[in-house]
């Protein structure tokens, strides 16, 4: 039983935690329809919609969305088969050659995003390479797969080795067993993995900036805004990610609830017992 | 569709431990032979060993008169019942039953209508859109049965199946695991620590300890004539009594104790290094009230009844506090004393055993 007192520190606590998470936002997002040349909502000029107007014809931020879009699709394309088969390798060795794979995937992690970006410039100037969103791509690629390989990682914890021997023993090949037993088993985790290196190639800055070349990537882009002089378009453009981000996952949600409800229904039949 | 599955003077060693020692045993086509011995005897190594799990490292495995030497699990005509039963937990029953078949690349339709069947042999029809975690312990135990079955196995290994199932449900399945292989005519090893399950289902058992073969013979004959002490105390109980041979006929010997000099039955020509010991089931001794005229009698005192239902344990001390056990049939026919009374504990010649520890070559 909590007492009254601790109970209303719990509430104040929770209350000022979620203010200081959400605030920012909400006041960033009324700026985006505050009439006033500077993004805040204080003083109020008056309501507008000439932020967003002013976002859709801006076609340099539409190019910079779409390059990100672009090097995001491709970071997932990329990093995800490496860090499940990573993830795979690391589970089935043993000892040391085990802790130096598994250091020399995650060591990106540990790594400043600059250092990513710069050495990943240097190594592939060095062979004449010229920067460019492919470049970024590698290098995001070079962390964001350890980030998918720990979550499958983990997920191959909870795998039952001995399904993979019934399932040779059932005369299944290797691939097979990888396709129709190993891989299903680590669907939730590649799909999490997925998500994450989307949204991590999103709002990476560091490696990009200095791997781009000529390209601009969203983030970029805001960057370079705020340098020459910022205007609530920047607020329009984030109102409008934040909201597309909530949708997405909403709509998951209710994607899995009902799915989840669909497979309770399936074969309910009769739960007899012997 | 059965075959032989023959291990030729086959071993096992991890590192320096060797856990199959030597094992040397035809299993005949069609035959339910269980391998019987505590954990850490080796018994799953052999298995795993003929399903192709591991290879020997010394001595031959033959299926069906070929070698099986450098083929893996998936090119046996073996398959092995895991003692989780590892099913796919997100596969339906009827894709469970029919992996096999989708491996071989049959169509979707035929896999369907193959599972079915294999559902009804096994006693579960209709089951097949099911997922895994809706069945209960015993229909789990058949689906992983039908999918072992949907191989068109020569041999099928258990390894102890039956072990996470409740008692009443073990001793259903006992029966059903029979009917099955009688049904099917598949060679069925068995692999067991649980002595009821060997005897109760198998044509033959191999009883087992570190890693050798210590009795190779029909449930019977392991109860009955036990090849030597290790095989009569891990299958059934005894009174035990150290001691030393101080005559000997053709199939008997009388046997000096501490307790006194009892006559028992000898088959076994001693060798001079093994220890023996003189093995009395509790069901072949006896309490009576007054001093057999033969031999094999020691007065005691009854200090504890303990009723087991179909049969009562009766705790006697002797004088010098050694306590022994006798079992009774809870018929009504025989008089159980009361606690505290003299008797005296009393057995036939013919049914206690003088036997060796352990015998170190495997008979079979």
């Amino acid at each position: 039983m909590i007492s009254k007192t601790s109970r209303i520190i719990l509430n104040v606590y929770v209350a000022a935690f979620l203010i200081y998470l959400l605030a920012p936002l909400i006041i960033m997002g009324g700026a985006a329809f505050n009439d006033s040349r500077f993004p805040s909502v204080y003083p109020w000029v008056g309501w507008t919609d000439r932020w967003f107007l002013d976002l859709f014809r801006d076609t340099r931020m539409w190019n910079a969305f779409k390059n990100t879009i672009l090097v995001a699709l491709a970071v997932v394309a990329i990093s995800v088969p490496i860090g499940t088969a990573a993830a795979i390798l690391v589970n089935s060795l043993q000892g040391r050659v085990r802790t130096v794979l598994y250091g020399m995937m995650v060591a990106p992690i540990l790594t400043p995003g600059a250092v990513i970006g710069i050495s990943t410039l240097l190594f592939w100037h060095h062979f004449s390479v010229p920067s460019g969103l492919h470049l970024s791509t590698l290098g995001q690629c070079s962390y964001i797969s350890a980030f998918v390989m720990l979550l499958v990682l983990a997920r191959l914890q909870s795998f039952d080795r001995g399904l993979e021997e019934a399932a040779l023993d059932l005369g299944a090949s290797y691939s097979q067993v990888l396709r129709r037993i190993l891989l299903p088993h680590l669907y939730p985790a590649i799909g999490a993995g997925a998500a994450i290196a989307f949204f991590q190639s999103i709002e990476n800055f560091n490696t990009t900036l200095f791997t781009r070349g000529p390209y601009d990537t969203l983030t970029v882009y805001v960057f370079s805004r705020v340098r020459s002089g910022i205007t609530p378009t920047i607020n329009a453009l984030a109102l409008i990610m934040i909201a597309v981000t909530l949708l997405a996952a909403i709509s998951y949600e209710i994607y899995r609830r009902r799915h989840e409800k669909v497979l309770l229904a399936r074969g309910r039949g009769n739960p007899d017992s012997d | 569709m059965s075959a032989t599955v023959e291990l030729d003077r086959v071993s096992a060693d991890f590192g320096s431990f060797r856990a199959v020692d030597k094992v040397s045993v035809t299993i005949g086509a069609g035959e339910f032979f269980s391998f019987l011995g505590p954990s850490g005897c080796g018994k799953t190594t052999i298995l795993r060993m003929v399903s192709g799990f591991i290879a020997p490292s010394e001595g031959h495995i033959r299926i069906g008169g070929e070698d099986m030497d450098g083929i893996r699990p998936n090119k046996r005509p073996t398959v092995l019942i895991f003692q989780n039963l590892a099913l796919f937990p997100l596969m339906p029953v009827w894709e469970n039953v029919s992996f096999s078949l989708e491996m071989r690349g049959v169509d979707k339709a035929a896999r369907r209508a193959r599972a079915e069947e294999l559902l009804k042999i096994v006693d579960l029809p209709g089951a097949g859109n099911k997922m895994i975690s809706q069945l209960s312990g015993g229909q789990k135990q058949r689906v992983a049965i039908a999918r072992a079955l949907a191989v068109e196995p020569k041999v099928m290994l258990l390894d102890e199946p039956l072990s996470a199932l409740d008692l009443k449900l073990r001793q259903h399945m006992r029966a059903e695991l029979r009917a099955i292989q009688k049904r099917t005519n598949v060679t069925f090893i068995y692999i067991t620590h649980d002595q009821g399950e060997a005897l109760a289902m198998s044509d033959r058992v191999a009883v087992m300890s570190q890693g050798r073969l210590q009795q190779v013979a029909k449930p019977e004959d392991i109860y009955n004539n036990p090849s030597n002490g290790f095989v009569a105390s891990f299958v059934g109980e005894n009174n035990v009594f150290d001691g030393r041979i101080i005559a000997s006929q053709t199939t008997t010997a009388r046997f000096e104790t501490d307790l006194g000099v009892f006559e028992a039955a000898f088959n076994t020509p001693p060798s001079s290094d093994q220890k023996l010991r003189l093995y009395v089931r509790p069901e072949y001794a006896r309490l009576v009230s007054t001093a057999p005229e033969a031999s094999n009698a020691i007065a005691v005192t009854i200090s504890d009844i303990s009723f087991e239902g179909n049969f009562i344990n009766i705790h006697a001390t002797t004088d010098q506090g050694r306590v022994l056990t006798v079992e009774t049939r809870n018929d009504g026919s025989s008089d159980i004393p009361e606690t505290g009374s003299r008797r005296y504990f009393t057995f036939d010649a013919q049914r206690a055993r003088i036997l060796a520890d352990e015998t170190q070559a495997a008979h079979s």
